[in-house]
């Protein structure tokens, strides 16, 4: 794809229909949440958007959310408007290696001052800058640098959104998340391990679209995707209402698909459009397949108690801390209780009439 | 029976003489508080600080209480009487009183003042909201300790204090001593009925009141006839047959456990096996409650109350009564201390059954039973006219809802009460007593 | 650590210490001031039937009473009723004795949960209003009474507008749920939510000292 082309040209270049082009456009904007009177306006915005440049990098990562994006088993929309942009830079999928490959990044920023967008995926270690390093410059110094001049980043996955799964407890390295580090750029958290491909792309085509950063919610997600709990959306939720819940993964409960609340479901505190988007290309998600969800879109969604332990659960301390307390009490009684009986005591032996 | 009793006219004359001021001790505002504390710290037991600690505040005693009801004052309101010692406990002695002493007032002379009115007035500690309350806490034991509290402090209302001063320094009761007592027996002798005055040894001690002496010479006369019919061997004597104790009326102690001594060494010296209580709901529960705990020791005697002399000995055989059947209906008023604190209810109403008498229930009854309006010492109080005759209303409206031809009493000071009440409200059922029905109806 | 980490983790169990703690200080306290043994003679000796019979029976009033507190026994008694099923029979209120208890017991569905709750709701909100409108009971209140029905009053709502994630975030609300429940739990001890576990000593000595007397308490 040249340059200049732009995105509707490369589309029909494809091999992509008018009306698939527009399906595409309704999805993504029911996505976004947009009116169904902005469709055309999607569609004509993407049919003439330049291909921006993007620039991707990878961090302390696992791969995950790259496959997650590439891995569909067929070439779907999402993945040709991946294609479309102008990707310069991305470790697994570029052909280059070495010098050449770091030439290319520099030139790309060079070039697109002050509007490509920095993607990035994996966490920053923040502890020792050694534990992870591309072609000699420590993740750390590589952010600040390809940030600099971007004109937002999109922080894909829990990793590079809040600091993930290196960043549990104890971590080692010290990872941290994008947003930890830069902090006078635009950071759309795009989180999830891996996110839902659409969302990312979703994402893009936001960018595509508008030019701007969609509306995001306190943790810096947009809330196209990330506005609603699994919980709310959940179509085992009929049975939570009548309490009707699979008590272990085996039982009667499992098999006829009853609320998972109790095998630690995270879904009333998670936000992410699993239950709606759902996974490859819509065809189910975890809590479908049987699985409570885990949270994996929640920041330190790996230190919250066990995937298991339902979420009302508490951690009620130590039995002897309970005992001790109960001790302590008793002994403070006892000796209230002493003090007020020589009182009385006294008051008892002072015969005054 | 004529034993020329003191007209109620004349008795109510000489409550009227008691001075409402005498000169009480010479305290200062602290010297007041501090010995109101010590009196509490010496009553607070486990047993009142689980009271005090579970008290829900939910006011359910008000509507027990014939004062509130009477007047709808919510000062009235149980729970509210004993709050000066629920903060003096908050403060001083409860096991959070470090944490509570910040929140707790303390009390003060103007509290003990308004307290006076609150617990010797408006509270005839006849126990009825301890039967209400859900938490079973018993209200008038820790009211009984504010008495306590405002004794210790120099509190005590002015025409209690002097009778109890009389009772404590000479051994006699509105003037009534042993001579008085030696002069009805004299009368009663005349009349044929018999009175062992005196025995040095007996099986059975009778005591009697000042009230029965004075008011109610048949109900003594009476208690002689069926003592005699019975066939016990019995005696009163004249040095120590005061059965009324002002000292737990008034919150005294000192003077209390004198009372119970003066009676309970006598009753050893003569070798009683029982000791039989007139009726008097309050010398009753002194000494078959109190008695043995007062004296750090268990009685050598029972203390029997008439109800229970006299249903026993039906039952045993050795007393027979006419059965009436015209047909007359009574209605018993229980003693506040007889059936809710002592435990003889269905004993009178055995007796009133055997003389084949229809006992018809007031609507609350038994445990439940409304308060004459005038116990605990309160009959003597001026200042607690009006409170009483409001309360002696509710009393005058559930017997008269019995349609009952009489009211029968086992308490003395009840019945002077109801008396009283009558008198003023133009009241015509009789009030009479268990001792002198039983004794009318003394079969041969 | 989220507001939520904070209210399930240590919130909870600072809250627990001093509840437990709280607790045993007043019981112990209150019951090791010790009563002199009653040396009257006992009119019935079996004292401790009718100390348990008095918890019982003090459940209920007299029959010469029930009129007059009608309305105290019968809001009491949905009080505590639709207060206890929304407590004990909400699953995941289970799930959550069960994390430290270690056993469970058969839970409501929740729309009957939400029934109760809010009945348990609006039945404390009328007796609030009760307490500050009757007159005696406006008269003997003092700062502890509204307190603790605050205290109790907030769990309930928080509740509920958790189950029906409503007004905030879920993780929200549940977090301001526990958080209320664990302000509770700090003033049970202090307060006189107290009676939960006072009712029974007080009744059973209440029904021990009329036993012995022959009165049914």
């Amino acid at each position: 794809m040249r340059k200049d082309q732009n995105l509707g040209e490369y589309l029909r270049m494809q091999g992509v229909s008018r009306r698939g082009f527009l399906k595409f456009c309704s999805a993504t904007a029911s996505l976004m949440a947009l009116p169904p009177s902005a469709v055309s306006q999607v569609a004509e915005a993407l049919a003439t958007a330049r291909r921006p440049s993007v620039i991707w990098m990878s961090f302390q990562e696992c791969t995950g959310c790259t496959e997650s994006l590439t891995r569909s088993h067929a070439p779907t929309l999402e993945s040709l408007i991946f294609d479309a942009i102008s990707l310069d830079y991305h470790h697994t999928l570029q052909a280059a290696a070495g010098h050449g490959a770091e030439a290319a990044r520099e030139a790309a920023m060079e070039e697109n001052k002050g509007e490509y967008i920095l993607v990035v995926d994996g966490s920053i270690p923040n502890g020792n800058n050694g534990y992870s390093t591309i072609a000699g410059i420590s993740n750390h110094d590589m952010l600040i640098e390809a940030a600099e001049n971007c004109f937002a980043i999109v922080a894909v996955g829990t990793c590079a959104a809040f600091g993930g799964l290196p960043n549990a407890d104890p971590n080692p390295t010290g990872a941290v998340s994008v947003s930890e580090i830069i902090k006078d750029k635009p950071i759309i958290n795009v989180s999830g391990c891996p996110p839902i491909p659409v969302v990312i792309t979703g994402v893009l085509a936001h960018f595509l679209t508008f030019g701007t950063i969609p509306e995001l919610d306190a943790l810096g997600r947009p809330v196209a995707f990330f506005g609603q709990n699994i919980h709310d959306r959940c179509y085992r939720r009929p049975f939570y209402e009548r309490g009707q819940f699979a008590e272990t993964f085996d039982d009667e409960g499992a098999r006829k698909g009853w609320c998972l609340y109790k095998l630690g479901c995270k879904g009333p505190t998670t936000y992410n459009a699993c239950a709606t988007l759902k996974w490859n290309q819509g065809t189910s998600f975890p809590i479908q397949s049987g699985h409570g969800c885990i949270g994996c879109s929640e920041p330190r969604f790996w230190d919250k108690g066990g995937f298991y332990d339902p979420i009302s659960a508490g951690q009620w301390g130590s039995r002897d801390a309970l005992l001790g307390a109960a001790a302590a009490g008793a002994a403070l009684g006892v000796g209230s209780a002493l003090a007020a009986r020589a009182r009385k005591k006294k008051a008892q032996a002072a015969e005054e009439i | 029976m004529n034993t020329e009793a003191m007209s109620l006219q004349d008795f109510r004359g000489k409550l009227r003489e008691m001075s409402v001021d005498t000169p009480g001790r010479d305290l200062t505002d602290e010297d007041r508080v501090r010995r109101a504390k010590k009196a509490f710290a010496q009553k607070l037991n486990g047993h009142r600080a689980v009271d005090m600690d579970t008290c829900l505040q939910c006011g359910m005693c008000a509507e027990a209480c014939h004062f509130y009801e009477a007047t709808q004052d919510e000062r009235y309101a149980p729970v509210y009487k004993f709050r000066p010692l629920r903060r003096f406990y908050r403060r001083e002695m409860s096991p959070m009183r470090w944490f509570y002493r910040a929140f707790t007032r303390d009390i003060t002379v103007a509290d003990l003042k308004e307290w006076q009115h609150l617990v010797y007035d408006a509270c005839t500690g006849c126990g009825r909201c301890d039967m209400i309350c859900p938490m079973g806490i018993k209200i008038s034991a820790a009211i009984r300790v504010m008495r306590h509290g405002l004794a210790g402090a120099g509190f005590v209302p002015s025409e209690m204090r002097i009778i109890r001063d009389e009772q404590r320094d000479k051994n006699t009761l509105f003037g009534v001593g042993a001579e008085q007592l030696r002069a009805l027996v004299e009368r009663l002798g005349a009349q044929g009925i018999n009175v062992p005055l005196d025995r040095e040894q007996a099986d059975v001690m009778l005591l009697t009141t000042a009230i029965e002496v004075l008011l109610f010479p048949d109900a003594f006369a009476a208690t002689a006839k069926i003592l005699n019919k019975a066939g016990a061997n019995w005696t009163i004597r004249s040095d120590a047959f005061e059965a009324a104790n002002v000292g737990i009326i008034t919150g005294d102690d000192p003077t209390m456990i004198l009372a119970i001594k003066r009676i309970v060494e006598k009753a050893s010296a003569i070798g009683a096996k029982t000791v039989l209580m007139p009726e008097s709901g309050h010398a009753y529960q002194t000494l078959r409650w109190e008695g043995a705990n007062e004296m750090g020791e268990p009685l050598s005697f029972d203390v029997i109350s008439i109800p229970e002399f006299v249903a026993a000995e039906i039952k045993a055989g050795r007393l027979n009564l006419k059965t009436q059947t015209n047909g007359a209906s009574v209605t018993y008023h229980d003693p506040c201390r007889l059936s809710r604190k002592g435990g003889v209810t269905q004993q009178p109403r055995d007796v009133l059954t055997a003389m084949g008498l229809e006992v018809r229930e007031t609507a609350s009854n038994r445990r439940e039973n409304y308060c004459c309006g005038g116990g605990c010492g309160e009959f003597v109080l001026k200042s607690a006219a009006d409170l009483r005759q409001k309360a002696f209303e509710i009393k005058k409206h559930e017997i008269d809802e019995t349609g009952a031809d009489a009211v029968v009493t086992g308490c003395s000071n009840c019945r002077v009460n109801l008396m009283i009440g009558a008198d003023n409200s133009g009241w015509r059922t009789p009030v009479t007593s268990l001792v002198e029905t039983v004794a009318a109806n003394l079969a041969d | 650590m989220t507001l939520l980490e904070f209210a399930s983790g240590p919130g909870l169990q600072w809250a627990l210490w001093i509840f437990v703690f709280g607790i045993t200080w007043r019981v112990v306290g209150a019951v090791f001031l010790l009563s002199r043994k009653d040396i009257s003679k006992p009119r019935h000796t079996n004292t401790i039937s009718a100390g348990l019979g008095a918890v019982w029976s003090r459940s209920s009033p007299a029959r010469a009473f029930e009129k007059k507190i009608r309305f105290q026994h019968v809001t009491g008694y949905a009080w505590h009723f639709a207060l206890f099923i929304s407590v004990l029979f909400f699953a995941p209120h289970i799930l959550f004795f069960e994390s430290v208890l270690g056993f469970s017991w058969p839970h409501l569905p929740n729309t009957i949960i939400l029934i109760t709750a809010i009945v348990a709701t609006a039945v404390l909100i009328a007796l609030l209003i009760r307490r500050a409108t009757h007159p005696v009971q406006r008269f003997i209140s003092n700062a502890d009474d509204y307190i603790s029905i605050f205290v109790v009053l907030v769990p309930l709502v928080t509740g509920i507008l958790a189950f029906t994630h409503f007004g905030a975030r879920y993780e929200t609300l549940l977090a301001v749920h526990l958080l209320s429940v664990e302000v509770m739990l700090i003033w049970f001890p202090f307060g006189k939510l107290m009676h939960m576990i006072m009712t029974i000593p007080a009744r059973f000595q209440a029904g021990t000292a009329f036993g012995r007397r022959g009165v049914k308490a």
